[in-house]
């Protein structure tokens, strides 16, 4: 499997991911995401740095799958 | 002939024994040097641990020294490189409760506890060297300065196991990074092993991540954003510090809880 590349995205602010990780199964490469997604956005929220937080992991020139988890506090 | 066979044979005996003891000096040299800092050892107690036998065994990184569930009956000394403890919980995530260096003996409570209840594995490339419980209770009764300095070495470990849940449960990921670094930093100066600001930090990502909570692109992210802001270069196997008041900032940094003065 080639590397899967996890670029962040907090709000506006792109943090690329240039080397890449590599994954023996697809299910593993989901969960890498979702929790990293998951645990940026945990500090991004309660720091209130960022209220959007998207993990856009790609394969190659190919999307392969994207996070996006947002903070609504209504009332 | 067999006179110069004899003087060889001989020659190369009394090699070996020096260099046995030269061993024995150097395994303990790391030990003895930050229990003199951290608590009050004499000259007597001195000797009297390096006279302790001990075995000296090479292990490769990776390495399972101990593992839960064992009964082990001789604690390990490490004399080079750096050892990890861990637990796994069942669905196999891995857990990293303390990072080891050089003089420390991190399965120090099995002498008490006897079934261990973690992992202890080697993070590098490792000399240890083992001391059977039967020589640690030996000397800890004939000498009781000895025992307490060894029960102070546990305690101050279970200070160390405080500060980790307060880090791991309290702080954000970038500042917990910061504040492990600071640690590991704090104990290498103890052993001389921290000349300048680049120090050896032979953690991988996924291993910091181990150690902190967190996914190993999660630590890629922090590692990225503290090079960014010129805090501090991870290269491989080693960091420097670039800005030490930021760093010091973001670590939220009080070594009280290492006691590495025996007033403390």
């Amino acid at each position: 499997m080639p590397p899967f590349h996890f670029h962040i995205v907090e709000d506006e602010r792109v943090v690329k991911d240039e080397e890449g990780q590599e994954f023996s199964e697809n299910e593993a490469v989901r969960r890498e995401a979702v929790e990293t997604g998951a645990s940026i956005a945990r500090d991004a929220f309660i720091q209130g740095s960022a209220s959007r937080v998207i993990v856009d992991v790609r394969s190659g020139d190919q999307q392969f799958l994207k996070v996006t988890i947002s903070l609504t506090v209504e009332g | 002939m067999l006179e110069t066979g004899k003087i060889r044979y001989s020659l190369s005996f009394l090699l070996q024994c020096w260099s046995s003891a030269l061993t024995n000096e150097s395994i303990t040299n790391a030990l003895i040097t930050r229990l003199r800092i951290t608590s009050a050892l004499d000259d007597h107690d001195v000797q009297t641990v390096r006279s302790l036998p001990v075995v000296v065994k090479h292990y490769q990184p990776g390495q399972a020294i101990v593992r839960d569930g064992d009964r082990p009956t001789e604690c390990c000394l490490i004399s080079k490189g750096f050892c990890v403890r861990s637990k796994t919980t069942s669905n196999g995530r891995r857990q990293i409760l303390s990072i080891h260096v050089p003089g420390e003996i991190p399965d120090l409570q099995s002498l008490h506890l006897h079934a261990l209840d973690h992992d202890l594995t080697t993070l590098t490339e490792c000399t240890l060297g083992f001391i059977s419980h039967v020589s640690l209770r030996e000397i800890t009764r004939r000498r009781p300065n000895v025992a307490e300095v060894f029960w102070r070495d546990t305690l101050i470990d279970a200070a160390m196991f405080r500060d980790w849940i307060v880090n791991v449960g309290q702080r954000a990921a970038p500042n917990r990074l910061a504040h492990i670094i600071v640690e590991l930093r704090e104990r290498l100066k103890v052993i001389g092993m921290v000349q300048g600001a680049r120090f050896e930090m032979p953690l991988t990502q996924e291993q910091f991540g181990e150690a902190m909570g967190i996914t190993s692109v999660h630590v890629n992210r922090i590692v990225k954003q503290l090079r960014d802001d010129n805090i501090l270069e991870f290269h491989r196997g080693s960091v420097s510090v670039i800005d030490e008041q930021k760093l010091l900032e973001l670590a939220d940094f009080d070594g009280l809880y290492l006691h590495q003065r025996p007033s403390l």
